[in-house]
């Protein structure tokens, strides 16, 4: 499990760092990549453009990403951008580290149970 | 006996602007202030002129009209002038609530049980409804406010058992559009129904791709472009723009909203650039995210028929001078309205 952490970017330069780090964390990670928001101040239209290209990053790979909204504003940003649809959202690394176990345990105790695992399940 | 009306609009500085109060929040505040206000438009209604209809109907020819703090509070000594200038019962409103109430009988119920005072109560306590008699409004020189007095004096509040909702919360406001959308109460969208619990206003612009889930309410002049989804239980008001394959579901998007395209708008209120969760209670700022925005004014357009305020009301600074004396807390103007 890999936790990148995704900063408050304040100029151009930082953002062309910090797309470069992400991307190449993702396309050299076999295992899970957590995506840390907490840093974050509430999203702009940069960093959520930096998060589908994370997202697309992945997509076809066994790679799986992970975010952490870090904030209640956050949360509210990425379910409007209709992200948590694709990517599980967590409000801490702490459940983010949790799910793929929790997963992997209700798999094996009992399939239908595992919609209730869902990340954005009240 | 001269019946007075007094309805206070709370939470806004300048009532002839409150629809269009922005909210100031601090990105990422924990406790934010809420979007919605009194003013607001619920499926094309509004709340004010459903009060007006009501203290028409008692015979009331004018009412006076006013905006105060959040809570709607009021001094008495602000109430105290209606009696210096004839008034003998006074009517008080609170612009905090939408209620189907018989205004007759609340008068008929206070005249009967003698009360100076009586506040209408309903299962959630007081509505911010209240009628003075002349020698409450004359003793209320001497004490500081309305609020007070009914659970002070012991007297017998009117209870309400009909249809009420608070409006100031984000959620109660949405659970009266849903209950104006499936007829749960008495309120119907200001529209033409276009199919099974599904109303627009007028020049509403419909793309042909365009996917309606009633119960829902399109006002007038909004424009829901391609691939879109509205409902159900929506409610997108007047001159809003939803752009191509954004979702509104459960939520409602106030006046001159624009939302960008493929957006999930659930479970929310949204007023310009700003949404409200419903559930978490969170306010985001869609700006930065370039998510949402609010849609300037058009200067030649004309009200339609439903909207009462602003034009009705002449602009605070042309308000004329009354004549009794206001509380050190009263700054707001007062403005009468024929009715």
């Amino acid at each position: 499990m890999i936790i990148l952490p995704f900063p408050c970017v304040s100029n151009a330069a930082v953002r062309r760092a910090l797309r470069k780090e992400l991307l190449s964390a993702l396309r050299g990670s076999g295992s899970p990549v957590i995506v840390d928001l907490s840093g974050c101040p509430p999203l702009n239209h940069e960093d959520i453009e930096l998060l589908l290209e994370c997202m697309a990053q992945v997509a076809g790979r066994d790679t799986q990403v992970l975010f952490v909204a870090g904030s209640r504003v956050n949360r509210v940003l990425l379910e409007v951008t209709r992200i948590p649809s694709l990517v599980p959202v967590f409000n801490s690394v702490k459940e983010a580290l949790a799910y793929p176990k929790a997963t992997v345990e209700t798999d094996v105790k009992d399939q239908s149970a595992s919609q209730a695992q869902r990340p954005w399940s009240a | 006996m001269e019946l007075g009306a007094f309805v206070v609009v709370p939470g806004g500085k300048d009532f002839t602007t409150i629809h269009e109060v922005q909210p100031h929040v601090a990105a990422g505040s924990k406790n934010p202030r809420q979007l919605v206000c009194s003013r607001m438009p619920i499926v094309g209604n509004d709340v004010l002129r459903s009060w007006m209809d009501r203290i028409r109907k008692l015979g009331v020819q004018s009412l006076w009209l006013t905006s105060g703090r959040r809570d709607g509070t009021v001094t008495r000594s602000e109430l105290a002038g209606f009696a210096r200038q004839g008034i003998e019962r006074l009517l008080v409103i609170k612009l905090n609530s939408y209620a189907e109430m018989d205004l007759a009988d609340l008068v008929r119920f206070h005249c009967e049980s003698r009360n100076p005072v009586t506040e209408a109560h309903d299962a959630q306590g007081q509505m911010g409804i209240s009628l003075l008699d002349q020698l409450a409004l004359r003793a209320s020189e001497e004490k500081n406010q309305l609020s007070a007095a009914p659970r002070d004096s012991g007297q017998i509040p009117y209870q309400f058992s009909g249809y009420a909702k608070r409006i100031l919360a984000a959620r109660e406001r949405q659970e009266l559009v849903g209950d104006a959308l499936t007829g749960a109460c008495a309120m119907r969208p200001f529209g033409k129904q276009i199919g099974e619990q599904v109303w627009i206003g007028e020049n509403v612009k419909l793309d042909s791709s365009v996917r309606i889930l009633g119960p829902t309410y399109i006002g007038a002049r909004s424009r829901i472009r391609a691939g879109a989804t509205i409902g159900p239980f929506a409610s997108v008001e007047r001159d809003c723009v939803v752009d191509c394959g954004t979702t509104v579901e459960r939520a409602t998007v106030l006046p001159r909203t624009y939302l960008a395209p493929g957006l999930l708008i659930r479970d929310a209120v949204v007023d310009g650039g700003y949404l409200e969760h419903l559930v978490w209670g969170t306010v985001a700022d869609l700006h930065p995210a370039g998510l949402g925005s609010r849609i300037p004014r058009r200067s030649s357009r004309r009200p339609s028929s439903c909207e009462v305020p602003t034009e009705v009301l002449p602009p605070a600074d042309s308000v004329p001078a009354w004549g009794f004396a206001s509380s050190s807390g009263a700054s707001q103007p007062w403005l009468q309205v024929q009715l």
